[in-house]
């Protein structure tokens, strides 16, 4: 048995948390950085989670967004992300498919400054 | 009968519990306090949660505990019961479930969850007390299968910029293996800097709330000693096996559900023995569970389907008690 106090109590909970609830949901929505913290790439591989940040920040590895985004044109700052022109099955010649484009770029930054994954299992999560 | 009793004094008891007749007075203890006392329990890793992930953690929790409420207020409607939403039961398994979620579940995947957990695992039982299984392991269960890219920590909480490595712990160590969680150390973990659920990384908090609600005598210390000991333990042994491959207990007791699941799942009423030796049976079995799913099992966690799996067997291993005094055995 609950007391008329107890009843009115969880009733009173229960309408201003959904207020809140909603309100909360309503008014900040998830939305991401503009520049990435990190990134979940998809593939049939196994997920791969990127930390974008950790990569560009000066504190970090400080690359330069040309580097990796290379269409960047000088002074741009929004650059396209990768699978915008690399998309999963590419039907054009000249274009890389984007585990191409990602395999290319990150194992061989990786060989050169003697540093980070180069092997599958070390980047998919399987 | 008595008589006997009194003149040998081989069998005098002294500690003998001496029952009055009727009127007899109440304690004062209620579900409601029982509840009340469980949410102020929780209240320091909630607060951490909300610290941490801001709105959207306030959004996951309000939305949640509201509609566990109304859940539960709909179902007694419809079936005719008594409205029990006053005992402040389906509130808190609304907190529980909330604190196991990622600040970025979607609302549709709250409601969706507290449905489960008030209608599915708690109201077509028969209400509160006669539950088989944790209605919030039950429901994270369900939405873990359905959906189980919400539970990927690292997934989800991608657009979280901390001062700590945002790597679930018990992802990397299942996927990158011991190296990947040695930058985990144990003061981190327990001050919370981890990724994970809402109200499940602070570990501090949620050890003291344990230690808040076994002094109170709301949860049972037999339970939640016996979990972490069989955590430890199992954990221990696959580690000295082979050292390279399984972690040691420091990253399985401080990391992912562990401690919430110890204090505040693995010990839920009617989902629990109520003897000692079952009570430390379920409670090392949890733990053994637990370890043996995350180390060599499918999922990254193993504490949610360890708990449902004892919950299941409960019933069988309460039968070991003690024999009922002054029963007469026939034919002796």
């Amino acid at each position: 048995m609950t007391s008329h106090k107890e009843l009115q109590l969880v009733y009173g909970l229960a309408i201003i948390l959904l207020v809140v609830g909603v309100l909360s949901y309503a008014a900040f929505p998830a939305k991401a950085p503009e520049r990435p913290v990190r990134l979940m790439f998809k593939c049939v591989a196994g997920k791969i989670l990127f930390d974008h940040k950790t990569h560009t920040v000066e504190s970090g590895y400080g690359i330069s967004c040309s580097s990796c985004h290379h269409n960047l044109e000088e002074g741009e700052t929004n650059p396209q992300a990768c699978g915008e022109c690399h998309e999963p099955e590419s039907q054009e010649e000249d274009m890389l498919s984007r585990s191409d484009a990602f395999h290319k770029q990150c194992i061989s930054c990786h060989k050169e400054s003697e540093a980070g994954p180069e092997k599958c299992e070390s980047c998919h999560v399987m | 009968m008595v008589d006997n009793n009194i003149a040998d004094n081989n069998t005098v008891n002294t500690n003998k519990f001496i029952v009055s007749h009727a009127p007899f007075w109440h304690d004062g203890s209620k579900i409601s306090l029982r509840n009340y006392n469980m949410a102020l329990a929780a209240l320091p890793a909630i607060l951490f949660g909300i610290y941490y992930y801001g709105m959207q953690a306030v959004g996951v929790l309000s939305l949640s505990i509201s509609t566990a409420i109304i859940w539960e207020f709909i179902f007694c409607r419809i079936t005719k019961r008594s409205n029990t939403i006053g005992d402040g039961n389906a509130a808190i398994i609304g907190m529980l479930l909330g604190m196991l979620l990622p600040a970025t579940a979607p609302w549709w995947f709250v409601i969706t969850g507290t449905f489960v957990a008030i209608i599915i695992g708690k109201q077509i039982f028969g209400g509160i007390g006669a539950n088989p299984f944790n209605p919030v392991a039950v429901a994270i269960a369900i939405l873990m299968l359905s959906w189980g890219n919400v539970f990927d920590f690292n997934e989800a909480l991608i657009n979280f910029d901390f001062d700590f490595a945002m790597v679930y712990p018990l992802a990397a160590l299942k996927h990158f293996g011991v190296s990947a969680v040695d930058s985990f150390s144990m003061g981190n973990l327990l001050m919370g800097k981890q990724s994970g659920g809402i109200g499940s990384t602070f570990g501090l908090g949620l050890i003291a709330g344990g230690i808040y609600l076994i002094i109170r005598g709301i949860i049972r210390w037999e339970i939640s000693i016996s979990f972490l000991a069989g955590i430890i333990i199992t954990s221990l042994i696959f580690n000295i096996t082979d050292p390279a491959r399984y972690a040691g207990p420091v990253i399985h007791l401080f990391a992912g559900y562990t401690l919430i699941g110890a204090f505040f799942l693995a010990t839920e009423d009617s989902s629990s023995p109520v003897n000692f030796i079952p009570m430390l049976i379920y409670g090392a079995g949890a733990g053994f569970l637990t370890v043996l799913i995350r180390n060599i099992g499918f999922y990254v966690d193993g504490v949610i389907f360890a708990i449902l799996i004892m919950n299941l067997i409960n019933p069988l291993i309460d039968k070991i008690r003690p024999k009922a005094i002054g029963k007469v055995v026939e034919n002796a």
